[in-house]
C-alpha cells in the first residue's frame, strides 16, 4: 500500500467512526436535556444543579467544536486535512444550516410559549442551544453515513 | 444525481482498473467523496472535477455531461 493509500485508509476509518458516533452522541445529548427539563428546578441554587448545568455547557462546547472544526485533534495534520475534504465540508455546511433553522424555530416557539407560561432566560437559551446543536449533529451524522454507503 | 448532470466516473474508473480508494488517493480526497460523486449525491467543485479527469486521462467534459 502506498503512503497516499495508507493515509486514505486511515482517513476512511476515522471518518466512518465519526459517522457512526455523531448520531449516537446527538441522541445522548438530547436525552440528557429531557432529564434537565423534566426537573424544572435544574437551574436552582443547589450544588448538584450547578454541576449539571456546567456539564451540559462543557458537553455543548465540545460537541460544537467537533462540529465546526475538522475534529480528530490528536491526529496528524495530513489525515485531518484529508478527512475534511470537500464532501465533508459540504455536509457540514448543510448540517449547520439545519441546526440554525432548528435553533430559530425553537426560539420562535419559545417566544410564543412565554406569553402563556413565562420561563427563565436560562431555560430558553438551554433549549435553543440544545435543539440547534442536536439537529446539526444528527444531520451531519446522517449525511456522512449516507456518503459512506457504497453505491 | 444533480439535476441535468450525469457523470461517467464509475465507468471510466472501472475501465482503468482503479478502485474508489485508489482514485481517491490519486486526487487527494477520501473514498467517500469519490463514492458520492459516482452516485450523483455530490457535485464536485471545478478543481476536483478537473483533478478526476486528469487522473483518468480524459477531458472533463467526457467525465461530466449535461443532459439534453
Amino acid at each position: 500500500m502506498t503512503g497516499g493509500q495508507d493515509l486514505n485508509a486511515r482517513a476512511e476509518r476515522l471518518s466512518r467512526r465519526r459517522a457512526r458516533l455523531l448520531p449516537v452522541l446527538a441522541v445522548l445529548y438530547l436525552g440528557q436535556q429531557i432529564s434537565y427539563f423534566a426537573e424544572p428546578s435544574g437551574a436552582g441554587g443547589r450544588a448538584v444543579d450547578y454541576v449539571k448545568v456546567s456539564a451540559w455547557l462543557v458537553l455543548s462546547v465540545v460537541l460544537l467544536a467537533l462540529l465546526i472544526t475538522k475534529g480528530f485533534w490528536f491526529h496528524g495534520r495530513a489525515v485531518r486535512d484529508l478527512i475534511d475534504d470537500e464532501n465533508t465540508r459540504a455536509n457540514r455546511h448543510d448540517a449547520l444550516r439545519v441546526g440554525f433553522v432548528a435553533a430559530m424555530l425553537t426560539g420562535i416557539f419559545l417566544y410564543f410559549l412565554d406569553q402563556f407560561e413565562p420561563m427563565p432566560a436560562r431555560h430558553a437559551v438551554h433549549a435553543i442551544m440544545s435543539l440547534g446543536l442536536g439537529a446539526a449533529l444528527i444531520r451531519f451524522g446522517m449525511l456522512e453515513r449516507r456518503a459512506h454507503r457504497e453505491g | 444525481m444533480a439535476e441535468g448532470l450525469t457523470n461517467r466516473l464509475k465507468e471510466l474508473r472501472a475501465a482503468r482498473g482503479l478502485t474508489q480508494a485508489e482514485l481517491a488517493a490519486l486526487v487527494g480526497v477520501t473514498r467517500k467523496t469519490v463514492n458520492t460523486v459516482e452516485n450523483g449525491v455530490f457535485v464536485p467543485s471545478t478543481i476536483l472535477a478537473l483533478k478526476l479527469a486528469r487522473a483518468l486521462g480524459v477531458p472533463v467534459e467526457a467525465l461530466f455531461l449535461l443532459d439534453g
